[in-house]
């Protein structure tokens, strides 16, 4: 029988329990057999894999933060509301060509005088993006095209731009992966992606 | 019974003509209404672009086209909300919510702010102005839908909730325009 200790040995790894104690005067060397099992009983974690982002994205998104912070600054400056970059009349003229529009309130074309000219620096900054491209310093037709091909939340001015030209953007379309955005239920898929990053 | 949402398509007939403008240089009266001024447009673009760039004549008649579409996009889908919730006055609350719905939720937090600022600036004018104005009573129907449009949108879109807290509208404008 194993002869009993009246004092046993502390355990080599502190505070942790030990699966086998090491009887006084083993035959195996202490070293080399007290360091595995702490190893084994406590695996270094791994290590986060890299996340998959093309420097292309990166400098998307970083440029989506400036133009939404930009639109901050903008509206932060506004005192005037009687002077408008679109004119409220023609808006509301637009509104009331749909015949199920019956009141509209006056406050309404005053937010679509904003989001209008949104719109159209978005539409604007993402087809001057598709020019450079193409080593081009005049916008055309064609950019404005390749905007609405890459971004999917323009899906609905599908039909207001030639097919042609669209077909031609498409193929120019870089092949990074973007982030789906729901868009009236189009199923399209977006070979770009937008807007990476939100402002906060 | 509500119409389902209208089609990008649906307005498309004219568009796929190829090139629904006739002639060049001025337009006529029916494409004045139907499009935003060329010229606001232009100068909108250019704010997009490097100061060396430039914009061909075809690029900002196509945008042209692309903010009607765009018009038309967004009151459809509020149109629509407004008769759901038997409603007959679109108001500002109603497009933020049909754009967030249809995909633009990066406008909603800087078009609240526009709104609430214009609001309030509504509101100074009006409580000066408010012997003069005769319709106080269609101010406050329209006030309750706007309340409850705002509660419904906090309720469904979590982006409301992000960033600044949303401010209930104090005033609520009928179908007067303060041009």
């Amino acid at each position: 029988m194993e002869p009993k200790s009246t004092t046993p040995p502390p355990p080599p790894v502190m505070g942790a329990p030990i699966a086998y104690p090491p009887p006084p005067g083993a035959a195996y060397p202490a070293g080399p057999y007290v360091h595995a099992p702490a190893a084994a009983l406590y695996p270094p974690p791994p290590l986060p894999p890299a996340p998959p982002s093309s420097q292309q994205g990166a400098a998307a998104a970083h440029q989506q933060q400036l133009f939404w912070a930009e639109q901050y600054r903008e509206i932060e400056a506004t005192t005037d509301f009687k002077n408008h970059n679109l004119p409220l009349a023609r808006i509301k003229k637009i509104m009331k060509a749909d015949e199920d529009v019956r009141m509209i309130a006056a406050e309404a074309p005053v937010v679509f005088s904003r989001a209008c000219e949104m719109f159209i620096l978005e539409l604007t900054h993402r087809g001057w993006a598709h020019a450079e491209e193409n080593k081009r310093r005049t916008l055309q037709k064609s950019d404005i095209a390749a905007a609405v091909a890459r971004t999917e939340v323009f899906d609905f001015l599908v039909d207001i731009v030639p097919r042609d030209e669209a077909k031609d953007a498409d193929s120019a379309a870089m092949g990074a992966a973007g982030i789906p955005h729901p868009a009236a239920g189009l199923p399209a898929a977006d070979p770009m992606g937008y807007y990476y990053v939100q402002p906060q | 019974m509500a119409e389902a949402p209208a089609s990008p398509g649906g307005g498309g007939g004219s568009h796929e003509s190829g090139s629904p403008r006739g002639g060049g240089g001025g337009g006529s009266v029916r494409e004045q209404d139907r499009f935003l001024p060329i010229a606001n447009i232009s100068r909108i673009m250019k704010k997009a672009i490097p100061a060396n760039g430039k914009i061909a004549k075809d690029a900002k008649e196509t945008v042209q086209e692309c903010v009607s579409e765009f018009i038309s996009f967004i009151t459809s889908e509020a149109s629509d909300k407004c008769q759901r919730e038997k409603r007959k006055t679109i108001n500002g609350d109603d497009l933020l919510w049909a754009m967030a719905t249809l995909g633009f939720e990066d406008y909603i937090e800087p078009l609240k702010v526009y709104l609430q600022k214009y609001r309030e600036m509504e509101g100074d004018s009006k409580l000066t102005a408010k012997s003069s104005d005769g319709s106080i009573k269609k101010d406050a129907l329209g006030h309750v839908g706007a309340s409850s449009s705002a509660a419904e949108g906090m309720g469904q879109q979590g982006a409301y909730n992000q960033g600044m807290g949303y401010m209930q509208p104090q005033y609520h404008n009928g179908d007067i325009s303060n041009v």
